[in-house]
């Protein structure tokens, strides 16, 4: 047969893929076309029931099996479902498509006896297909709808393909599954099922001759009977099923253009979403941008308002008191000059011309004198006040230097990494530690004297680590450093080593804004660790080293919390209380420290897992240790409110008393024997807080919370007396239970 | 010694079975409950020894306590014999609740007519360990007891006269005192005669003054609306005080709102198993 080429290549493929479901063909030229549907997005169009779709011979042919699931059962049973290609309907599309390629409805009656004929074929094969159809057979061989097809066409006498049905008939199954399978290819790919219905009613009533030549002159088939004798007589006419190969190819090809480029408008969709979220945040990041220049320029703007009044004041001031001067001034020289005439009139009205005369000459003498003392008539200061302007200038260039875009923060650049210079060329690392725009980096560089100064600026000295404030636990440290440098840090880089069994391997930890950082560390090892400080200069000395050891946990003692009264002791880890008196008198109290109940919190590293620390008191002192949130109220007792938990000893005049005491509740517990050195585990992962006698690993109790903050170890005493603390305990066993 | 198994029931992927065998100490057929966990099917488990209380038998801790969870995560074998000797045909055994059948006291008795068959005591320190390790997947070395009121006070008497035998002992409404109240005088009267010096070697609160070590760790749970504590058949306080006298470790919690029943039991079971699992499994 002409086409058996292209079956023949289908039924090779279909059994190699004989018992393994949705196993895609070996490619073949005509189905890497195919392959590339694989990609489909399902969702937009949602999925169907994948198996009754799509058999696997079809994939050489380019069309998708559209088949309804009513026609399924119909096909041979050993082509097996692609799951990949199920899901979106294009029923509808290939009907529209149909047509568009002239595929009308005259056709489809003489399609249908093909297919009626098909069916008979078809349904001597079960049994073979059965076997080869493995977990798809169930589905292809149950033929529900296609019972009727096939009656009809037993009923009816086919002689539309004389050649093929004495093959069939002749042939051995193989080819004649060759003819089924191109044969109901052909069927499936030219109908649709809006138009299957029509099948069962026509496929009865004719009695015609199928066709069997498409007449390419008038697109349109027509039997071969036609085109010797009829009016296609002239006409370029070809084998109906090659015919039918090629449209059906051209519909593959845009078939295989629609979907891509559905793909393409789902990622491009996809994509508008996220560009949505990012205009979003831009606005948001605009908006303050704007805000903080808007406060900034307004901030300038009253500053320079008030110096001017300042200054206006101030004028004022000065005028007023030189104009006052001026006014004394004059009132002296009017009191003279009043003293004066006063005198002189007194002198005319002495009779005694002798003492006259003594003393006209005197006055004469005087009045002389003041009046050859100038008179200063002159204003000494202006009225009016200078001209005073409020420079805007300052404020105009804030505004204009309102960016659309803040200018990102500095990158910082790494330290040179050993082999990333060559002798010529070198290679710079650096990171930026902002979530700020940035479009590029400029990348300066200039060669420096050879003794290594860049003349600009210094490098940093080394900083110092609070060793007295480093946490750990197990698995991690928290360490902080301070840095008493004149020349600007950048960064900061933390090394670590660990030795063992003889082998020093370390780590750096590089790009560090703060002077603190948390790092990750196994357990039961010791490191030493030490800091540098970083900046365009270079790279500081190494600080002086610490030694961390995670056998257990450390804390320090947060000294801020203490109460007045009370005492940390030198070792850091000893508390004491002399005196209980006054507990609430006018003692200095800073904002952070408990007010009433003479307590101190710790600072325990924010790390989850366990944490496990003692306490260690004579059997005549009162006292609460537990843990607490940060912010348990200061004012308040440990214990007596939601924010803390703790053990409370205090000693009755029968007998020891022993509380667990949150939220002010406790249960009713009697301990035989007081522990003298409490261990407390702190379990974030089993959400428990538990108390043990550490010295006869006698558990006491376990309050049982799920906490929301990390929580740090709390101590409380109520008579004066001495707390002792230990850290750095490894973990008992004896704790794990229960 | 033949043992007859009278039922077998699948709990948390281990087995409730329930023995009889015919008992030399009790010179009858006695019934235990024996719970095996999953371990038990491919290693050697530690034993927990349950001791019922007043009018109850081999059945009511393994159905009404609810300890099989707890004690197949920890991988315990745990053993509930009844509470005395049952079918001697003894007269007046089944006259009251609180003294006879139901009622052995874990002692061995000395007057007639029970001297021969209220043999508790014995029964339980040798007799069915002895039965036990040789019938089932245990490792000997590891055994703790524990049991509810009367049986709260056996495992308390057993644990302070067999030091070192049990590697822990915990207690619900245990009678701690019984010298001192009401049962205890009728039982350890009518057991062991009217000298009562001889009623001190089954008195807990009596025994841990003369307990020689401390390598005890108690725990004893009390209803606090608990009929009996308030009848003072219970006398919790007599225990403790002799305990922090004798600086013996005990916990004693008392839980409010609880009282003598097995809904008490079920709440704080647990918390028990896992005491003596901490020890057992060590």
């Amino acid at each position: 047969m002409s086409f058996r080429s292209g079956s023949t290549r289908e039924h090779e493929t279909s059994d190699q893929s004989t018992g393994r479901s949705a196993s895609p063909p070996v490619p073949e030229s005509s189905e890497i076309e195919a392959e590339g549907l694989i990609f489909y997005h399902m969702d937009l169009y949602g999925s169907k029931d994948r198996f009754d779709i799509f058999p696997e011979d079809l994939s050489g042919q380019g069309d998708r099996s559209r088949g309804d699931t009513r026609r399924e059962p119909a096909l041979s049973s050993e082509k097996f479902p692609r799951s990949q290609e199920a899901g979106y309907d294009l029923e509808r599309e290939v009907a529209e498509l149909a047509k568009m390629y002239g595929l009308d409805e005259d056709r489809e009656k003489e399609l249908e006896l093909l297919g009626g004929h098909l069916e008979m074929v078809e349904s001597r094969r079960p049994p073979a297909h059965t076997e080869k159809a493995g977990s798809q057979g169930s589905l292809y061989n149950a033929s529900k709808s296609s019972s009727p097809v096939r009656d009809q066409s037993q009923s009816t006498k086919q002689q539309g393909l004389p050649g093929e049905a004495s093959q069939d008939e002749d042939q051995s199954k193989a080819i004649a599954e060759d003819e089924a399978e191109s044969h109901i290819w052909s069927r499936e790919g030219l109908s649709s099922s809006a138009m299957s219905d029509e099948w069962n009613s026509q496929a009865v009533s004719e009695e015609e001759e199928a066709a069997n030549v498409f007449c390419s002159t008038c697109k349109m088939p027509i039997r071969a009977f036609d085109k010797l004798f009829g009016e296609h007589k002239d006409h370029e006419v070809a084998q109906l099923s090659s015919a039918v190969e090629s449209e059906k190819e051209e519909i593959h090809k845009n078939m295989c253009k629609l979907e891509e480029q559905i793909a393409q408008m789902e990622n491009f969709a996809s994509h508008l979403e996220e560009i949505f979220i990012t205009v979003e945040e831009n606005f948001g990041r605009q908006e303050q941008n704007f805000e903080v220049h808007y406060n900034d320029a307004v901030q300038v703007l009253a500053q320079k308002y008030e110096e001017q009044l300042e200054a206006l004041g101030e004028e004022k001031r000065q005028k007023l008191e030189a104009l006052y001067g001026q006014l004394v001034h004059c009132g002296e020289h009017l009191d003279t000059c009043k003293e004066l005439t006063d005198a002189t009139q007194q002198l005319y009205l002495e009779n005694d011309k002798a003492s006259f005369m003594k003393a006209a000459v005197t006055m004469v003498d005087r009045l002389e004198d003041f009046l050859k003392k100038e008179v200063d008539l002159k204003l000494s200061t202006q009225p009016d006040f200078e001209e005073r302007v409020i420079d805007f200038s300052e404020v105009e260039q804030l505004m204009n230097s309102i960016n659309t875009i803040p200018a990102p923060c500095a990158p910082v650049i790494s330290p040179q990494a050993p082999n990333a210079a060559t002798g010529t060329s070198l290679r710079v690392c650096w990171g930026l530690f902002s979530d700020d725009t940035v479009e590029c980096y400029q990348l300066c560089y200039k060669p420096v004297s050879n003794d290594g100064h860049n003349g600009e600026q210094a490098a940093p000295s080394p900083p110092t680590i609070k060793s007295k404030k480093i946490r750990s636990c197990e698995n991690a440290a928290l360490v902080c450093w301070e840095s008493r440098d004149i020349n600007p840090v950048d960064s900061y880089m933390v090394e670590l080593s660990k030795e063992a069994d003889g082998v020093i391997s370390s780590l750096s930890i590089v790009g560090i804004p703060n002077c603190e950082v948390l790092i990750h560390l196994q357990p039961m090892q010791s490191y030493r660790i030490c800091v540098r400080a970083l900046n365009l200069g270079g790279s500081s000395e190494r600080s002086e080293p610490v030694l961390i050891h995670t056998t257990g946990t450390y804390f320090c003692l947060n000294e801020d919390t203490a109460h007045p009264l009370l005492a940390i002791l030198d070792d850091g880890f000893t508390i004491a209380c002399d005196e209980l008196e006054n507990p609430e008198c006018d003692l200095p109290v800073y904002d952070n420290s408990f007010t009433r109940c003479i307590g101190i919190l710790g600072s325990l590293i924010p790390f989850p897992g366990k944490h496990y620390w003692e306490v260690e008191a004579e059997e005549d002192t009162e006292y609460r240790i537990g843990v607490a949130f940060e912010n348990t109220p200061r004012h308040g007792y440990l214990g007596a409110n939601n924010s803390s938990w703790c053990m409370r000893h205090i000693i009755t005049p029968s007998r020891h008393k022993y509380e667990f005491l949150h939220s002010g509740m406790t249960p009713d517990i009697r301990i035989t024997i007081p522990p003298r050195r409490t261990g407390i585990l702190l379990d974030y992962e089993n959400c428990r807080l538990s108390f043990f006698n550490a010295e006869i690993a006698q558990h006491l109790y376990t309050f049982t919370l799920h906490f929301q903050h990390y929580v740090h170890p709390c101590f409380a005493l109520e008579t004066p007396g001495i707390l002792q603390i230990h850290t750095g305990i490894a973990i008992p066993p004896w704790t794990a239970l229960p | 010694m033949a043992l007859k198994q009278v039922s077998s029931n699948k709990c948390f992927e281990g087995f409730q079975k329930v023995f009889e065998h015919d008992s030399a100490e009790l010179k009858c057929k006695m019934k235990f409950g024996i719970y095996l966990p999953p371990k038990a099917e491919t290693a050697k488990c530690p034993v927990l020894y349950w001791l019922s209380g007043l009018t109850c038998t081999e059945q009511n801790f393994i159905t009404k306590s609810g300890f099989h969870q707890a004690a197949a995560e920890h991988g315990l074998i745990v053993v509930a014999p009844d509470t005395s000797p049952r079918g001697c045909n003894i007269e007046g055994e089944d006259e009251s609740w609180d003294f006879g059948t139901g009622a052995g006291f874990y002692v061995d008795a000395t007057e007639d007519p029970w001297k021969t068959n209220y043999r508790m005591y014995s029964y339980i320190k040798d007799e069915l360990p002895k039965l036990i390790n040789a019938n089932f997947p245990t490792d000997p070395e590891r055994m703790s007891i524990f049991g509810h009121s009367m049986g709260g006070h056996g495992a308390l008497i057993l644990a302070l006269k067999n030091p070192g035998k049990y590697k822990s002992v915990s207690a619900f409404a245990p009678i701690c005192n019984p010298m001192q109240c009401q049962w205890g005088k009728k039982a350890l009267g009518g057991y062991l005669g009217s000298d009562v010096s001889k009623w001190e070697a089954y008195d807990a609160t009596q025994l841990v003054k003369s307990y020689p070590d401390s390598h005890l760790d108690i725990l004893i749970d009390q209803g606090k609306d608990d009929q009996f504590l308030s009848a003072g058949q219970l006398l919790p306080d007599n225990f403790i005080a002799a305990c922090t006298e004798q600086k013996i470790p005990v916990v004693f919690r008392l839980q409010q709102g609880y009282d003598h029943s097995y809904f008490f039991i079920a709440t704080f079971i647990n918390d028990h198993i896992k005491h003596h699992a901490k020890y057992l499994n060590a």
